[in-house]
C-alpha cells in the first residue's frame, strides 16, 4: 500500500531559521498518528507543509500527489482543523454548510446538518455568539461530514474544557475513523489521546526524535521502580532516564528485555507523557 | 464513561479481561452480542485497532464468533468454557491455601459441609 503522507529529506527553513531539518517519515492508510513535540519544534510547519500551505526543500508525496503543485486535487482528498482556525465572525452556521455545500465535491449536508443537531448550535446562530467550544463543533461538523483520506488537526482542542474535549475525540472515533482514513493529530494533550493513537512521532528542533508505533513503544520502553540495593545493577543497563518518586528511583529503559528488568523492581508500561519528557529532558534544561 | 487502565498490561489485554470478567457475571451470555469496534474505540476512547485485537484474541478462544455483516457474539459455550477454566484456577491457585488456613484453624469438613447446606436451606 501507498503511504498516504510520505517524506524524504524534507527540510523548511524561515530565513536563517531551520523550522524542518532534513526529515523522513511514512505515514500508511489507517493510521492515528500523534504528532507531538515543544512548542517551535517543527510540528506546524511540518504539517503546513503537508497541506500545501507553504514551500519546503526535498521529497514530499500526499496521497501520491505533491502538495507544491497539485493542491486543488490534494484538497479534496485532505481535512485540516488549525490551532488558530478562524470562522469570519458575521458567518452563520447555516452559511457556512451552504459554503462547503457549494465548495467542496465530497461535503455530505445531512451528515454536517445531523452532527449539528446534537450540538447547542442553531442554524441562525452566528459565530460571534458562539463559544470556543462551540466554534470547534461547528468546525469538526463541517469537517466529518467530508468524505476525506486525511485529517489534520492541529492542536484541535487548544482552549477547550476537558467534557469538549473528550466529546471531540470520542465524535471522531464514532462517526468518522475507519481504516480506510488517516488522522494525524498534533496536541500538548498527550495523555488524553494516548490510547487512541496508534503510532507516535516525537520531534523537536526540527528532527524526529522518536517514530514508532504504539506496540513498539509499549515494548521497547519500560519503567522499573528499582530498589536502593539495586541500583548499581540497573545503572549498568544503560538507563534512558531517570527520576524519584515516594523515596524509590524509577528508570526508564529503551530495548531492555522486560524479564532482565523485573529482577530488579516493579515494572511497568511508560506512558507517553513521561517517555516525552525524557527523550526532551536534555534538550530544554 | 471514564475507564482507567493500569501501567502493567497492554491495553487490549485489560479490555479482553474485562469482557471475560461481564461473560463470569453474566452480564454477557451467550449469543449476546458484543458493542461494535467503534462503539467501543469511542465509548473508552482507544484506538480501533486496540479493540479489534481484544476481540481477535476472544475469538481465537472461541469465546465469540464473528457473524457476516452482523459483528461479534458470545458463544454458545462460552461461559461453560470460562467456568470450567476458572474453577481449574480456583483449584490450582487459591484452594491449596484455603485448605491450609481450615487446617490451621482446625475447622473440620463435616462441620463446613454442614454449614454450607444449612446456607443453601435457608
Amino acid at each position: 500500500m501507498t503511504a498516504v503522507i510520505s517524506a524524504k529529506g524534507l527540510t523548511k527553513r524561515y530565513g536563517t531559521q531551520l523550522a524542518v531539518d532534513n526529515i523522513s517519515f511514512d505515514i500508511p492508510a489507517g493510521r492515528i498518528v500523534g504528532l507531538i513535540g515543544p512548542n517551535g519544534s517543527g510540528k506546524t510547519t511540518t504539517l503546513k507543509a503537508a497541506l500545501g500551505l507553504v514551500p519546503f526543500e526535498g521529497d514530499l508525496k500526499v496521497l501520491g500527489l505533491d502538495p507544491r503543485t497539485q493542491r486543488d486535487a490534494l484538497m479534496e482528498q485532505v481535512c485540516f482543523i488549525a490551532d488558530v482556525a478562524i470562522l469570519p465572525r458575521w458567518l452563520r452556521v447555516k452559511d457556512a454548510v451552504d459554503f462547503c455545500a457549494g465548495v467542496h465535491p465530497r461535503f455530505d449536508r445531512a451528515k454536517a446538518e445531523r452532527y449539528i443537531a446534537h450540538t447547542k448550535l442553531t442554524p441562525t446562530m452566528k459565530v460571534k455568539q458562539m463559544s470556543k467550544g462551540m466554534i470547534v463543533q461547528l468546525h469538526l461538523a463541517l469537517v466529518m461530514a467530508i468524505d476525506a483520506k486525511l485529517l489534520v488537526l492541529d492542536e484541535p482542542t487548544l482552549g477547550l474544557d476537558i467534557l469538549f474535549r473528550k466529546q471531540f475525540y470520542q465524535n471522531l472515533l464514532e462517526d468518522y475513523f475507519d481504516e480506510q482514513k488517516t488522522i494525524v493529530v498534533t496536541t500538548h494533550q498527550v495523555e488524553e489521546i494516548e490510547h487512541i493513537l496508534s503510532d507516535l512521532m516525537f520531534i523537536d528542533n526540527g528532527k524526529i526524535v522518536l517514530s514508532a508505533t504504539m506496540d513498539e513503544v509499549g515494548e521497547r520502553f519500560t519503567e522499573v521502580m528499582v530498589a536502593p540495593d539495586k541500583i548499581a545493577a540497573a545503572k549498568a543497563l544503560g538507563p534512558i532516564d531517570e527520576r524519584a518518586a515516594f523515596g524509590r528511583s524509577i528508570l526508564m529503559f529503551d530495548g531492555v528485555p522486560r524479564a532482565q528488568l523485573e529482577a530488579l523492581g516493579e515494572t511497568r508500561n511508560v506512558g507517553i507523557a513521561d517517555l516525552f519528557v525524557a527523550k526532551l529532558k536534555g534538550t530544554y534544561a | 464513561m471514564t475507564v482507567t487502565w493500569n501501567d502493567n498490561a497492554p491495553i487490549y489485554r485489560q479490555l479482553k479481561e474485562r469482557i471475560v470478567v461481564m461473560m463470569l457475571e453474566g452480564q454477557l451470555r451467550p449469543g449476546d452480542a458484543l458493542p461494535s469496534v467503534r462503539q467501543i474505540a469511542a465509548d473508552y476512547q482507544l484506538n480501533p485497532i486496540t479493540v479489534s485485537r481484544a476481540y481477535q484474541e476472544l475469538a481465537d478462544e472461541t469465546l465469540v464468533e464473528k457473524r457476516r455483516g452482523l459483528g461479534m457474539y458470545v458463544t454458545e459455550g462460552a461461559t461453560s468454557k470460562l467456568l470450567a477454566s476458572e474453577r481449574e484456577r480456583f483449584l490450582r491457585e487459591e484452594w491449596p491455601a484455603m485448605v491450609e488456613r481450615i487446617q490451621r484453624l482446625g475447622l473440620r469438613v463435616e462441620d463446613l459441609l454442614a454449614r454450607v447446606a444449612q446456607e443453601n436451606k435457608s
